[in-house]
Formats: C-alpha cells, sequence, structure tokens
C-alpha cells in the first residue's frame, strides 16, 4: 500500500529528480572547482580574522604563562642554557673567533633567531592538526593558525631580546647605533620562518607522520644554521647558495654585524636571504591554499 | 561574474562532492607506495559521489528542512555551504554572514571559556568586539549557563555546550543559519526553545537550512522540504510534500524488510469506514479487520498501532486471542475515530502471554496505511511541534 502518492512536483519550478534518472554521471568539467587566489580579497579575510589569531595566541600564551614566573623562566631559560654550552663548547674548546664581541653575546644572538624559528615551525607544524575539529565546523582563512602559533614565539622573542638588553649590562657593551638595521633583517627572518610554517602545517595534516621529522630537523638546524660559529665558517664560494636556502644564515650575520660590529649587514647576502626568504613565503602560502581545499575532507 | 544576489541568499549550482572511498591512513609510506603503484600505470584511486548535480536556491528570508536517512550527504552540504568544505565541481554561493552549528561542539574551542567562545565566534562571523558586547547578555540569557560562562568550555556537558553554540549561532545575526541535527542532545524545554528562536529569526528575515530526523520539529520551523536521497535531490517543494514523500519511502522500506521465520504472520488486513465504505472520516466508527496465519496454538495477544509518519504511535489498543494452528480472523471497531485528516500507518505485533520477552510471534511492524478525512487540525501556535496529532471531540461554551 506503501508509495502510492505520486511523486511531488516541485511548486518552485525546481526539478523532481528521481535517482537515477536526470542527473548524469559527473559534473561537467568546465565546473570543476579550482582555487583562485584574490590577493586583496585574502588580505581582506587575514585582516578581518585578527581577534581570532589573538586569542589563538593568547590561549597558548596563558595556558604557558599561568604560573608566570616558570612561563617566564622556560623562555628564557633554553636559550641561556644552550647558550652556556655553546660558550663552553665552541668558545672553550673549538675556539670560535669572534673578534671584538664576547662569545656569550655572539651565540646568543644566534640562539634567539634560532629559538624563534624552531619554535614557529615545531608548533606551527602542529597548529592545524591540533585544531581539526574547530577546522571542520568554522570557517576562516586557515592560515592564521601557524600566524598564531609565531606570534606566541614573537613573545617569547621579545622576552630573549629583553635578557639581550641584560647581557649588555652584563658585558659593559652597548648595541651599535647601526642597530636599526636589525628591521629589515626581522622581516626576513618572519617571511622565512612563516613560509616554513604554512608548508610543514599542510604537511602534517596531509602526513600525518611527518611531524616525526621535526625534532630531526630541530636537532640538525641548529648546527647546520651560524648559531654558534660565524657564516664565515662556510667556505666562502658556497656562502651564496646557502644563504639562498638558509635565510637565516644571512639573517644572524646580519644581526651580529648590526648589533655587536657596528657594521651594516653585508648588501649581497642580505638581498639573496630577502629574495629567497620571499620566495618561501609565497611559495608556501600557495601551496598551503591549493592543499587547504581538502582539509576537511580528511580531517 | 555573477548577479549581486541580496543578502541571505543562498545558491548552490551543479554542486557534486566525492570522498576516497578506499581507506586512507595518511602516512607517508602509504603515499609512496601509492606513487610507485601510479608509476607502473595503476591509478589506484577509489572516489565515492557523496553529493550529486545539488542545485538549489534559496530566497533570503526562507526557511528550508533538509531532510533524507543516514549518510545522504546533510552534513556534507551544510559544511560546504559554511565553507569548511570544498565542492569538487559547481558553484556555491553563500551571502552574507552564516552562523552555523554543525555539531555540538560546533565553532567551539574547547580550551577557551565560554565567555571567550563568544567573543572569537562573533570575530569569526566579522563582528566588532563592541558588536558581541551588546549582545553578550543575551546568549548567556538564553542559553542558561549562568556561572559556568567562565569556565573553560570543554568541561561543559554536552547539553551546555550546544546551548553555547546554539545561542551564539543564533544570537549574532547571521543572515544564514545552518542547524545540523543537534538540538537533540537538549533538554526538552532548551529544544522547545531553541525552535521558538529560530522562528523568531527566520521571522526576522534570516535564511534557515535545518537539518534534523525530528520530522515534526522540521515541519514546525520550516515552510521549504529539501529531501536528499543518496547525494542527490529527490524532491524539493513545501515541507509538507517533502515530509510526506520522505515519510512514504521510509515506509515502504520497512514494509519491505520481511519478517520470516516467525511463527505468525498477518495475511491480510482492512481498514474500512462505516457501512463497509472505503474512506475513512474523523470521528465516525472504523473497523480494523486482520487475518493472521502460522502453526502456533496457544494464547496470544494482538498489539494494534496508529502512528502518523514513522513517529511513536499515537494511540495503541491490544487484545487476546486463541490460535488454533489455522488461519484467524479478528475485527476490531473504534467507535469514533480520534484522527484528524491525515495519512497513518497500522501497525500490528503479536506476542505470547506472560513472557515478557522472547514471546514474539509476530514482531512490531507497519501494516500499511490508511486515509482519513475530515477536518484539518487546527494549527498550533508558533513554534509548537505537532508530535501526537489526536482529534479530539468538543464542543465550545460562552
Ligand atoms: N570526510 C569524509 N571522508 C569520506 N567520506 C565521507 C566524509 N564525510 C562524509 N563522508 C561520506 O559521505 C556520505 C554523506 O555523509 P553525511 O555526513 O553528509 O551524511 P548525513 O546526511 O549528514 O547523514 P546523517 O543523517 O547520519 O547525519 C556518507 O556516505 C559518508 O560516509
Ligand atoms: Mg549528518
Amino acid at each position: 500500500m506503501g508509495g502510492q502518492r505520486a511523486q511531488v512536483i516541485d511548486e518552485r519550478g525546481g526539478r523532481p529528480a528521481p535517482p537515477g534518472v536526470a542527473i548524469p554521471a559527473g559534473p561537467p568539467p568546465e565546473l570543476v572547482f579550482k582555487r583562485r587566489l584574490r590577493p586583496l580579497q585574502v588580505a581582506h579575510e587575514l585582516w578581518a580574522a585578527r581577534e581570532l589569531v589573538r586569542a589563538l595566541a593568547e590561549r597558548d600564551l596563558r595556558a604557558r604563562y599561568k604560573q608566570a614566573v616558570l612561563g617566564f623562566a622556560w623562555a628564557v631559560l633554553t636559550p641561556l642554557a644552550l647558550c652556556a654550552i655553546f660558550t663552553l663548547v665552541f668558545h672553550r674548546a673549538v675556539k670560535i673567533e669572534t673578534g671584538a664581541a664576547p662569545y656569550t653575546l655572539f651565540a646568543y644572538v644566534g640562539l634567539i633567531v634560532w629559538q624563534f624559528f624552531s619554535n614557529t615551525m615545531n608548533q606551527g607544524a602542529l597548529s592545524l592538526a591540533n585544531n581539526l575539529s574547530l577546522l571542520n565546523k568554522v570557517y576562516c582563512p586557515r592560515e592564521v593558525f601557524p600566524l598564531a602559533t609565531m606570534l606566541v614565539a614573537t613573545v617569547d622573542m621579545a622576552i630573549g631580546i629583553g635578557v639581550l638588553g641584560l647581557m649588555f649590562l652584563v658585558f659593559w657593551t652597548a648595541p651599535a647605533a647601526t642597530f636599526l638595521w636589525a628591521v629589515p633583517l626581522l622581516l626576513i627572518q618572519f617571511a622565512f620562518t612563516y613560509g616554513i610554517a604554512l608548508i610543514l602545517s599542510v604537511a602534517v595534516v596531509y602526513l600525518r607522520d611527518v611531524r616525526h621529522l621535526l625534532p630531526i630537523i630541530t636537532q640538525m638546524g641548529v648546527f647546520a644554521t651560524p648559531v654558534a660559529y660565524p657564516l664565515a665558517k662556510i667556505p666562502h664560494r658556497l656562502q651564496e647558495i646557502y644563504v639562498g636556502l638558509n635565510p637565516l644564515g644571512a639573517v644572524i650575520e646580519g644581526y651580529r654585524k648590526a648589533l655587536l660590529y657596528g657594521e651594516a649587514p653585508d648588501g649581497r647576502m642580505t638581498l639573496i636571504a630577502a629574495a629567497s626568504s620571499l620566495v618561501f613565503l609565497v611559495g608556501g602560502y600557495l601551496f598551503f591554499k591549493k592543499l587547504e581545499t581538502g582539509i576537511a575532507d580528511v580531517a | 561574474m555573477s548577479r549581486d544576489y541580496p543578502l541571505g541568499t543562498i545558491r548552490t549550482e551543479q554542486v557534486w562532492k566525492r570522498f576516497r572511498a578506499d581507506q586512507q591512513r595518511m602516512l607517508l609510506r602509504d603515499r609512496v607506495e601509492q606513487a610507485a603503484r601510479r608509476l607502473r600505470g595503476d591509478r589506484g584511486e577509489d572516489w565515492r559521489w557523496a553529493l550529486r548535480d545539488i542545485n538549489l536556491h534559496i530566497e533570503p528570508g526562507e526557511s528550508v528542512g533538509l531532510i533524507g536517512s543516514n549518510g545522504s550527504g546533510k552534513s556534507t552540504l551544510l559544511k560546504m555551504l559554511t565553507r569548511v568544505m570544498y565542492p569538487y565541481a559547481g558553484i556555491i554561493d553563500v551571502r552574507g554572514r552564516i552562523g552555523a552549528l554543525i555539531e555540538i561542539r560546533a565553532g567551539i574551542h574547547p580550551d577557551l571559556t565560554g565567555r571567550e567562545n563568544i567573543y572569537l565566534f562573533g570575530a569569526l562571523l566579522g563582528l566588532k568586539r563592541r558588536e558581541v558586547a551588546g549582545r553578550f547578555d543575551d546568549i548567556v540569557e538564553f542559553a542558561r549557563l549562568g556561572g559556568a560562562i567562565d569556565r573553560q568550555v570543554k568541561f561543559y556537558s554536552s547539553g551546555m555546550q550546544m546551548r553555547l553554540g546554539f545561542a551564539v549561532a543564533a544570537y549574532l545575526e547571521p543572515h544564514v543559519l545552518l542547524v545540523d541535527e543537534v538540538l537533540a542532545v537538549g533538554d526538552a524545554v532548551f529544544q522547545q526553545r531553541c525552535l521558538d528562536r529560530m522562528r523568531e529569526v527566520a521571522e526576522q528575515g534570516t535564511t534557515i537550512v535545518f537539518v534534523s530526523h525530528d520530522l515534526p520539529a522540521v515541519q514546525s520551523i520550516c515552510r521549504r522540504g529539501v529531501w536528499l536521497e543518496q547525494g542527490t535531490v529527490r524532491v524539493d517543494a513545501g515541507i509538507k510534500d517533502a515530509l510526506a514523500g520522505y515519510r512514504d519511502s521510509i515506509e515502504a522500506q520497512s514494509e519491505a524488510t520481511a519478517r520470516v521465520g516467525e511463527p505468525l504472520s498477518l495475511l491480510t488486513y482492512e481498514v474500512r469506514g462505516e457501512t463497509g465504505e472505503e474512506t475513512l472520516h474523523t470521528d465516525e466508527p472504523v473497523t480494523v479487520e486482520l487475518t493472521l496465519g502460522g502453526d502456533y496454538r496457544g494464547d496470544a495477544t494482538l498489539h494494534l498501532g496508529v502512528s502518523e509518519g514513522t513517529s511513536s504511535p499515537i494511540f495503541q489498543i491490544s487484545h487476546e486471542i486463541r490460535m488454533t494452528g489455522g488461519d484467524h480472523r479478528v475485527a476490531c471497531v473504534i467507535p469514533r475515530l480520534p484522527l484528524p485528516r491525515g495519512r497513518y500507518t497500522l501497525w500490528a505485533g503479536v506476542y505470547s502471554i506472560g513472557k515478557t520477552d522472547g514471546g514474539t510471534l509476530m514482531s512490531w511492524h507497519s501494516a500499511g496505511q490508511f486515509d482519513v478525512f475530515g477536518p484539518m487540525l487546527d494549527t498550533p501556535p508558533r513554534a509548537v511541534v505537532l508530535a501526537a496529532p489526536v482529534f479530539v471531540p468538543h464542543q465550545w461554551e460562552e
């Protein structure tokens, strides 16, 4: 007796569609979805999401600095401990020559940059994977998640810079007058770091085991980057290629020149680093945006 | 590129969505194997359509109920409307702010407090902090969260999370409100208030898409119904027609499931009105006549029930019978049929006496449908769910 009722016809002029009848086998190829990025729209969306970035960063910071003293200590202790070890090993044992500047300051400048990079990379890489439940329910430009982790790392870096100020007092030297060069170097550092975080964050969503590579990258990176030694230790003819692949090398070297030696950063190296980090940033962003469309499907 | 549709418009054109049908472990080594296979010329990919050729055009202020069986693609469609998920092909255009409650924890960040979540969600909707602050008290009041508002959301009960999620989605004045099967975790009072609120925002011109298996609730909110079946739009019509079509198909399915191997079966049944005529009328006598067949000998209880749709019975009657191993005819007369106009389902089941379990002789199943002619039931006050509509003979005096 069931089903005697006639098929209902849509009064709005839509089509009644019994399964298998009017439905084509596949979509028309010209309608297949392609990711289009309009820079203006992207910028607008990102600006509109600033509250979200702040809230996400605040959540991380609040969790960490709940016990103000310990939280603060963690941000300071890791680079200081590494700094002490580097001073013992590289300064005393290997005898790295740092000219007029005390080795401890020399290493600490490198460590601030490295710490910022490795924090952003490690946390940023997991930022999407850890927030999948949120990603699946609310729309927002997804690049805010790695961005928020970079913001957190920036706060840590600010604390590190405060400690650097104290160290200048301890060593009775003043930062050189050329310290304003740090501003463009900072931009290069941010661009490169964010580019890497973007690539890794989306890679971890699709390839869950990539996260196991992170500690290895971190361990090797601190020695592969001129943190404990000057850039000059890298063979001269390879330096340009090296800086192209790892702009942090030129950035750290630039900071040292500007802050400790009162010189302008090497123009050529800085330009290579700037170009390279721009490629990482734009390339990483496009890669991220391309793969972003499938995140909800695999979550 | 396209026309400028007003805020609150939802348009989908030839939308297709597919998922991987094969199991995917999302590991680097699997990908390497896959790549190796691809090099050998084996595509190794298996896709399944979740949605096929979805064309919808929803005007601002319309309230649309999205119904369909499990896995028919309702949540997938909503996710694509919220832009969380991307279609494989087609055009999706949703104008204005979208408030969505896709799952219980929709848009709720477990580590933040209720208060922080409200501001966060407002920010996601594109509202300024000040604008959210202006509605903050309404939200807390509606969700009845009280002191819990400054607690981390991960310590909320499911119902509290849903309350917060719904209150936020419904009070931050979205142009489009999408609600997926979530109200069920709320208590009865809160569900009713949610439905009320949905009506209210619909009247203020918010477009609503409501997904639920609670068909009476859908009917009380929506004017238009879209019935999805296996990823395609089966019916897109007024809510009554869509629900009727959907219910018919459910019933057809449950009738089709044969009950084999049971001691008794229903051979014939007939529902007839006064003086044997076919049509049934409200408040008039009705006779239900059944023939049971089977080997069983002994006493048993016959249960009959009547439902609208597949919801629980409106009323239910029983009678003791003695089976003698052959066919057995039994008739029941209801002197005044208490049902208003509509289509109903007759249910039947037989159980042996004195046993509460294991004594099933013929399991409870829908025998078939019958139509009743008569007065329409008066429309209930707004947002009251039509759950068990019974016609009660009555007289007014003043
Ligand atoms: N991320 C995913 N990956 C693979 N398949 C998926 C994914 N999400 C949904 N599906 C499949 O798509 C189909 C539609 O799922 P969907 O969640 O939209 O159903 P639904 O209509 O919401 O069902 P319900 O009434 O149970 O909520 C299902 O067959 C489901 O298995
Ligand atoms: Mg669903």
